[in-house]
């Protein structure tokens, strides 16, 4: 199954297909999604109108999660079939991700000033947040300090995929961290359990996100492609065009007498 | 076995002649512990409450200081290629090399720990509880750092990449080492829990880092 997606040429002509959809079908679910939520949508009893930035940043938390399975899972798969295409997925994933775990942590904070009284806390959920948010960071700044292509993109699916490991015990240490010293804290969302009024336009925001981000994806991965073989037509061509050189006059280089 | 051992012993001897065996890294580390104080301010409350996470994050650094040293070389100058070829396991010698590298340079971090720990002002049991997770959290901290080493092995300017990707990976055993430490002061029920999830974050290290440290190497050597 892997191998018949694998293919770049069957892979560029759905991808061109489904490209222009996913980006508006993206833009229509925000056109629906984002005066539902941010509008229409009845403000909180408690929290009044900042609960709208949940309508952002929980979508934003759910997709920077989703896109690192999805960084993993394409790493799991160059790494055992090698098929380059999940190589360009994770490639194209990983910056994605990470500006959904910065929007997650910044609509995080900008929530958290008014309800909580401060930009930042060190609550475990903000703190896993943000290791995930480092662990792309590392992601790309390996895959960017490595030059050889090939080489690059197996360190960076080991990387990923021990990341993917590790991710659980990191959520799991930071609860346990922060459990050790504030039991019973304030910082609770398990309060009652959302009403309908507000789920609606919650998941329409989520499916909205979710489409916009296959969006990014896709895109991404297809100008990575178009990039990659560009520079191999170009370089084809330099080359062509040196032999041409050399053909056309076959002693100008091994010449001692000319170049004296 | 017997290259697992030569190479347990190349390693170790390597460590105490070119670089200095622990000298650098527990210089740094002692540096860092003298530092804090100063940035945090005199007052015994603040530095005995703070000097379990402090001493934990001296350490943390120490180890990620000299990782770079691990495998840079060998990428370079046909070592890798010599393992690869010996016949032995890739990750059994990983494994070794990564072992006898945190035996060599890592083993004062501890003591320093009890140290910094007395004179941050932590009572002796806290201390040493806190040298004891410490001392327990080496191998997979070691182990990680070469992870990181071995991804970054051959990059120009390595280490900077190798604290950024090792970082994150540390997280569970900078929160149970330095737990325990914590747990002495104010919450003795915790500090078993604590020191053996330590001891579980540093073997599920020695389990799988092993694979993944051969893993990065052999991608180098294709």
């Amino acid at each position: 199954m892997w191998s018949y997606f694998a293919n770049p040429e069957r892979f560029d002509r759905l991808a061109r297909a489904v490209i222009p959809w996913c980006w508006g079908s993206a833009a229509l679910l925000f056109v629906i999604g984002l005066p539902w939520a941010l509008v229409v949508s009845p403000p909180d009893y408690q929290q009044s109108d900042t609960v709208r930035i949940m309508y952002v940043h929980v979508p934003a938390a759910w997709l920077a999660m989703f896109a690192y399975a999805g960084l993993g899972a394409s790493s799991f798969v160059y790494f055992i079939w090698r098929h380059n295409l999940a190589d360009v997925a994770a490639r194209a994933i990983a910056p994605a991700g990470a500006v959904f775990a910065f929007l997650c942590l910044a609509t995080g904070a900008i929530w958290g000033k008014p309800m909580w009284g401060a930009w930042w806390v060190w609550d475990a959920r903000l703190t896993s947040m943000l290791v995930l948010f480092l662990l792309y960071l590392g992601y790309m700044a390996l895959r960017a300090a490595i030059e050889d292509e090939r080489l690059a993109a197996r360190a960076g699916a080991i990387l990923a995929m021990a990341g993917l490991i590790n991710l659980p015990i990191i959520k799991f240490s930071v609860d346990w961290w922060n459990t050790l010293h504030q039991p019973a804290s304030v910082i609770r969302f398990d309060g009652p359990t959302i009403h309908a009024s507000k789920l609606w336009p919650l998941s329409v925001m989520a499916i909205a996100f979710t489409v916009l981000f296959t969006a990014i994806v896709l895109t991404g991965m297809r100008t990575l492609i178009l990039t990659r073989r560009a520079d191999a037509l170009e370089r084809a061509e330099e080359r062509r065009q040196e032999t041409e050189a050399r053909s056309a006059e076959p002693n100008a280089v091994f010449n001692p007498e000319a170049a004296s | 076995m017997n290259a697992a051992l030569a190479i347990f012993q190349r390693e170790m001897r390597l460590a105490w002649s070119g670089g200095g065996g622990p000298a650098g890294p527990a210089a740094f580390n002692l540096a860092a512990l003298a530092l804090f104080p100063l940035a945090l301010g005199p007052s015994p409350d603040t530095l005995a409450a703070a000097g379990p996470g402090v001493i934990a994050f001296a350490m943390l650094l120490s180890v990620l200081q000299p990782a770079e040293r691990l495998f840079g070389e060998d990428a370079f100058d046909g070592t890798l290629e010599g393992y690869a070829l010996s016949g032995a396991s890739l990750t059994l010698i990983c494994l070794m090399k990564t072992l006898a590298f945190a035996c060599a340079v890592f083993w004062p971090a501890p003591l320093l720990a009890f140290a910094g720990g007395v004179a941050y002002g932590m009572s002796v049991e806290a201390a040493l509880v806190l040298a004891l997770g410490l001392m327990l959290a080496a191998p997979g901290l070691a182990l990680i750092a070469g992870f990181a080493a071995a991804l970054a092995a051959g990059v120009k300017r390595a280490g900077l990449l190798i604290a950024l990707i090792a970082a994150p990976l540390q997280v569970p055993l900078l929160v149970f080492a330095s737990g325990a430490g914590r747990a002495m002061i104010d919450a003795p029920h915790l500090v078993l829990a604590n020191l053996t999830l330590t001891a579980a974050a540093s073997l599920a290290a020695l389990a799988l880092t092993p694979f993944a440290i051969a893993a990065a190497l052999r991608a180098r050597l294709e």
